[in-house]
């Protein structure tokens, strides 16, 4: 699987065997966001959270955090009629987050022992920690968690997104912020956890609403789907990571946005599915399909 | 989209249990681990001097040996590192508890929770030597390593709700064979001890201080609690249709009846003062189940044993349960296997299904003097023999993320 465009005039073309599994509404995108900035730019974003919030609230926060947070307000900013936030869920799905903490805790501890730790290193450097941090920013009260933490986070975080908006999940449940973050190169740190380098954190925040049924476009407020394929014939994890990954997807969102027709991206999950998102045509059926 | 999935809740066909394994400080085997939970055991030990360690005495639930799964080379297992022999050992156990035919068997899907493997694993590197953490590399996930050496060929995620991470991947695992997108799920986890984590949290001061009396630091709902007492293990299921399993012979162990889900969305580490949120999750699953307060039998309270958390949980139930609440007993297994942190809500939909089967509920040992502000049915010291079709496991992690698990009898 790679990324990119995929051409094929934007359309997913559907086999025979491919049927469309009962009772499986379309995901629309909303709205979306994409940031990078570079890491030595990250602290004055931590200073100045946004909304109302306090300033400390980011203080201990990680970096791919800081920046998932300010994509999701980003995003969240361009919403004509964002539905109320109480019901919304959060994925975020990061490489690697927590590595420069996670590198100074650690140099720190072989000196100075446990009590050089931070408090603040589990709740604020971990998996579900983006995810929190949005959760609580915004005051939401459907789920949240973390998701991949690995090279493979896109597309783990994109299924588990479909997971949870086409599955019988809360009823109350009427969107999900998918939140997918990756410094473009991993810093190298030096021994006392220091980034070598001035990398670019990208993040990317893409609000998914559910379609009340395919030929619903009531609700659809971009002319953006959302699909996701299982494939069967696939054996095994066979994922690999694909290049420029986030960076495509998040061009490809813009390129519907803007009106392409023929805007087309996908990302293989693990183990056999396959997203793809592609620019919508209201005649046309979208939804979950699983090859048989 | 209410209407279709309430419409889909009426159609759908009961996702049950088929396999079932956990590694834990009370033994390898289910039939060990539940023996001495009802027996009252502690599996909390002292532990060190370390230097990495926070205090000079510190009380753990440690595993004090992880089992080679079935047919794998012993030395190829000890060279993996503890987080993935402590994963991979109950997911072997669960596959085969399963008992699939290996000629037939199904498209099998693997959800893994687990909340901080990064930062784990870079400490097991870094404390044998490694320099990984520093390196600018991007190491596969877990999850796949274990999907790959379980020949899994399925979806394969990593979800991570903190101390509700395993609670997490059931109903993800549930979500997805409902969906037919797999034939069969296993999903659950696992966690284990590590310095610094036990550091973060004994600054948190989350920890209890106690250093006297090992067996009783962790005292959930009691008036004198300080803290949890950090545990390792978890347990991993195996989840697919009731038709499917019924077709094949399957030993049903239980059903997942019910998952409900919420966030507080007030604090990054602290419950919410108040409880509506845990109670909506609590009451959500219990609707998904289609099931009233009334019918349930057991609830084994997430409740670690801080004073903040076990009040906020025991206001969540009250609201959840209403007018019920006093006829239903509670317990805390965390006074006996410590908090599995990650491994903590798949563990405890376990005893869920031990409760069930034995029809009797385990005790939180170490209530000598239940709190008054958590004022629920309790179980303490000893099982109570108790009419259980039905019980309810409530996890709460950090960030505010809530959620609660209903488990069945199997029809």
């Amino acid at each position: 699987m790679a990324g990119g465009d995929t051409g094929g005039g934007g359309e997913v073309s559907m086999n025979e065997s491919t049927r469309q599994t009962q009772h499986q509404p379309g995901v629309t995108i909303g709205c979306h966001a994409f940031l990078e900035p570079r890491l030595s730019e990250i602290g004055e974003l931590r200073d100045q959270p946004g909304l109302d919030l306090p300033p400390r609230f980011l203080r201990h926060a990680d970096e791919h955090t800081v920046v998932g947070v300010h994509a999701v307000l980003a995003a969240r900013a361009t919403h004509p009629a964002m539905p109320p936030v109480a019901g919304h869920a959060v994925v975020a799905a990061p490489c690697q987050a927590g590595r420069i903490a996670g590198g100074k805790t650690l140099a720190q501890m072989a000196v100075g022992g446990g009590v050089t730790v931070s408090p603040h290193i589990v709740p604020q450097c971990s998996l579900h920690s983006i995810a929190g941090a949005v959760s609580v920013a915004l005051g939401m009260h459907g789920p949240h968690l973390g998701v991949g933490g690995g090279p493979e986070a896109l597309g783990e975080g994109l299924l588990v997104a479909a997971s949870l908006l086409l599955s019988s999940g809360d009823p109350n449940c009427n969107g999900v912020w998918l939140i997918a973050t990756e410094w473009d190169e991993e810093p190298p740190l030096d021994h006392a956890g220091t980034p070598l380098t001035n990398p670019r954190c990208r993040g990317l925040a893409v609000f998914l609403e559910p379609l009340s049924s395919p030929e619903d476009g009531g609700t659809m407020l971009q002319p953006l789907a959302f699909e996701l394929r299982m494939k069967r014939s696939v054996r095994g994890p066979q994922f690999q990571e694909p290049a420029g990954g986030l960076v495509a997807f998040a061009r490809a969102l813009d390129m519907c946005r803007e009106g392409a027709a023929l805007a087309s991206w996908a990302v293989a999950c693990p183990g056999g599915g396959e997203i793809r998102v592609r620019s919508r045509s209201r005649s046309v059926a979208c939804g979950l399909r699983e090859a048989a | 989209m209410s209407g279709i999935r309430a419409e889909r809740r009426e159609a759908r066909e009961p996702v049950v249990i088929t396999g079932l394994s956990a590694v834990s400080p009370l033994g390898n085997t289910c039939e060990q681990i539940v023996d001495r939970l009802f027996a009252g055991c502690s599996g909390v030990r002292a532990i060190g001097p370390d230097p990495r360690a926070r205090t000079t005495r510190q009380f753990v639930a440690p595993v004090t040996e992880i089992p080679t799964p079935a047919g794998m080379d012993p030395h190829a297992f000890a060279d993996l590192d503890r987080l993935e022999q402590i994963c991979l050992a109950p997911l072997a156990g669960a596959l085969a508890d399963a008992g699939f035919d290996p000629q037939a068997r199904p498209r099998l899907g693997l959800v893994l929770g687990l909340g901080a493997e990064h930062l784990k694993s870079w400490e097991l590197d870094f404390f044998s030597g490694g320099t990984r953490v520093f390196e600018p590399r991007r190491d596969p996930a877990l999850v796949h390593r274990l999907a790959g050496r379980l020949g899994i060929d399925g979806p394969a995620v990593t979800v991570a709700a903190a101390c509700a991470s395993s609670g997490y991947a059931l109903g993800m695992a549930r979500a997805w064979v409902e969906s037919g997108w797999v034939d069969a799920c296993v999903a659950g986890g696992c966690d284990i001890l590590s310095p610094t984590s036990m550091a973060a949290f004994y600054n948190l001061r989350a920890l209890s201080r106690r250093d006297d009396d090992p067996a009783k630091a962790s005292r959930p709902f009691d008036r004198a609690r300080d803290g949890f007492v950090m545990g390792e293990g978890g347990a991993f299921f195996v989840l697919e249709r009731q038709k499917t399993a019924v077709a094949r012979g399957a030993r049903l162990r239980g059903e997942l009846a019910g998952v409900g889900t919420s966030s507080d969305g007030v604090h990054m580490v602290m419950p919410s003062s108040d409880p509506v949120q845990a109670a909506r999750a609590i009451s959500a699953a219990l609707a998904d189940a289609g099931v009233v307060p009334g019918d349930v039998g057991y609830v084994n309270a997430h409740a670690a044993g801080t004073p903040v958390g076990d009040v906020a949980e025991a206001g969540a139930i009250r609201i959840a349960l209403g007018e019920a609440t006093d006829a239903v007993p509670v317990s805390s297994t965390k006074s006996m296997t410590g908090h599995l942190v990650s491994g903590a809500a798949a563990f405890e939909a376990l005893v869920c299904l031990a409760a069930i089967e034995r029809q009797a509920v385990p005790p939180t040992v170490n209530l000598d003097d239940p709190d008054p502000n958590c004022p629920l049915d309790h179980v303490p010291h000893v099982p109570r023999a108790h009419p259980v079709d039905v019980a309810v496991s409530n996890s709460f992690g950090f960030g505010g993320s809530n959620l609660c698990l209903v488990l069945r009898r199997a029809a």
